[in-house]
């Protein structure tokens, strides 16, 4: 990758935003580009500082309270509404004389349309043979690359299962997911059932987060000389994502996707701890987080998620 | 509080508080529609402190950021019904906020409330050399942001709230915005730009 082509997506790519194969490229990139790196530390840091933004807001209590007073006459905002009752519609309808006819008229043809398109539908799709189908839908995952090419497909099947031992590069990120091609595509019909759960989207998103949280924790030094680290930003982060992740988890429990519930449970301590450390942390607490990071190799486990 | 989150994750046995904070926003934009005020109660919640600071960054007033996250809610409450299944609570809940901001602003375009660079009784860093961040008093650095946010534009302030304090995706910004990705990108790399202007002459990055 070229400086330019680094530089011009680095926002970005502190904002999770770019597409793997090209964070891949910022990664490598950075390693061997010193003036691109510090240009990534500087951008780095200017988040840190937002990080710090603290506007001291409280929620007075009696905000609730003048909420509830405004509310509490609207209960049943739902069924405060005219229901729709479709006898005395239909009722109504006939009962103008004038429309009568013209209705129950235009009726009948509607649901003899209707009949004959089920009908021939139903025909149509006897046809199709699981083959012909699977041949018709293999390239429906593909997602849009930025730069109008496509990058491989991926297995839709698998990127809501959880781990599969595919390619790093050919993993559907959130972000990749999210640029699925939409209506227009022959195969939205597959790619919106894969993608339609979105609480499996919600949970990608998260758990890329969280190794991305953790990539940072791994990567920060934590030598006895260096003395206290500020690891203010990672805290917030962890902080957010925790309460995330208990919705989240609970969310898998209840749809019995146990791979992901399991996985969230593994994380949840790691973000409780970096959640708990103090701004500047100690060059022995991190460590220890550092240590069982690698030890339980978790950050392999959500990068094969 | 470490013992509290510990007993929420780790043990499987969470406790009322827990099961509050386990609550999906399916299951809770599902009780409160149907007039259930506990459940609406819990996403105010959850969602009240993100609500007041992201129209606070709108508005730069706390009393008003108040009487609009307030204002929030009501509208929220009354609409949730219409609420789709496949939208964010969070982005929903941006989207009415942003609307609600942007109207009483428009009611108060005469009487523009904001605060200028060079008005010296808020700040008064201008004869200092940058200083590294950590040797910046937190009062200051937080006028500073807060200065430095009023001088944005509304669009840019808007996308620069959502993406760097809300941590929205270009996804979601779209939604609660509806500009373009390409326009929010743009105003979102012009207000970085414009905030590192602004904050660079005090702050050493």
């Amino acid at each position: 990758m070229k400086c330019d082509d680094c530089l011009n997506l680095l926002a970005e790519y502190i904002d999770g935003e770019v597409i793997a194969h090209e964070a891949e490229g910022i990664s490598a990139h950075l390693i061997v580009c010193a003036g691109c790196s510090s240009e990534f530390e500087s951008l780095t840091a200017e988040q840190e500082i937002f990080t710090r933004y603290d506007r001291e807001l409280d929620i007075s209590p009696g905000m609730w309270s003048a909420i509830q007073a405004r509310t509490v006459t609207e209960r049943r905002p739902v069924d405060s509404r005219p229901k729709f009752n479709l006898r005395s519609s239909l009722a109504g309808l006939f009962a103008v004389p004038r429309l009568g006819f013209a209705f129950s008229g235009g009726l009948a043809v509607v649901i003899i349309a209707v009949v004959v398109g089920a009908l021939y539908l139903k025909m149509h799709q006897q046809t199709a043979t699981p083959e012909t189908v699977a041949g018709n839908h293999e390239p429906i995952l593909r997602p849009v690359n930025k730069g109008g090419g496509a990058v491989p497909p991926v297995n839709p099947t698998a990127s809501v299962e959880g781990p599969v031992g595919e390619n790093a590069s050919h993993r559907t990120t959130p972000k990749t997911a999210a640029r699925l091609k939409k209506s227009d595509d022959p195969g939205v019909l597959f790619a919106d059932v894969a993608y339609s759960d979105l609480t499996e989207r919600d949970t990608a998103a998260h758990i890329q987060q969280a190794e991305n949280l953790l990539r940072s924790i791994r990567s920060l030094q934590s030598s006895d000389d260096v003395g206290e680290i500020d690891v203010s930003y990672e805290k917030a982060m962890s902080q957010r994502l925790l309460s995330e992740n208990q919705v989240l988890r609970r969310d898998a429990e209840a749809a019995g996707k146990f791979p992901a519930k399991e996985l969230l449970g593994d994380l949840e301590p790691f973000l409780i701890d970096i959640a708990n450390l103090p701004d500047k942390a100690t060059p022995d607490k991190l460590r220890a987080i550092k240590d069982r990071v690698q030890k339980t190799e978790i950050v392999a486990a959500l990068v094969s998620y | 509080m470490k013992r509290l989150a510990h007993e929420l994750s780790l043990e499987g046995q969470p406790g009322a508080f827990a099961a509050s904070l386990m609550n999906s926003s399916a299951d809770l934009v599902a009780r409160a529609s149907s007039g259930d005020q506990e459940a609406f109660r819990l996403i105010f919640e959850r969602y009240s402190r993100p609500v007041i600071s992201f129209i606070y960054d709108l508005v730069s007033d706390r009393s008003l950021a108040e009487e609009l996250t307030q204002e929030t809610f009501v509208r929220a409450f009354r609409n949730l019904h219409a609420l789709r299944h496949e939208t964010k609570l969070s982005t929903w809940l941006f989207g009415i906020a942003k609307n609600v901001a942007r109207e009483s602003l428009r009611a108060r375009a005469r009487d523009s409330r904001r605060v200028e660079l060079d008005d010296k009784s808020v700040l008064d860093l201008s004869d200092k050399a940058p200083v590294p961040v950590n040797q910046l008093l937190n009062k200051e650095l937080n006028e500073l942001i807060q200065r430095s946010l009023a001088m944005l534009d509304d669009d840019k302030r808007l996308v620069f709230t959502l993406k760097v304090f809300q941590q929205c995706s270009y996804e979601e910004i779209a939604d609660i915005t509806g500009f373009s990705i390409s326009k929010l990108k743009t105003d979102l790399h012009r207000a970085r730009s414009e905030m590192r202007r602004r904050i660079s002459p005090y702050v050493r990055l």
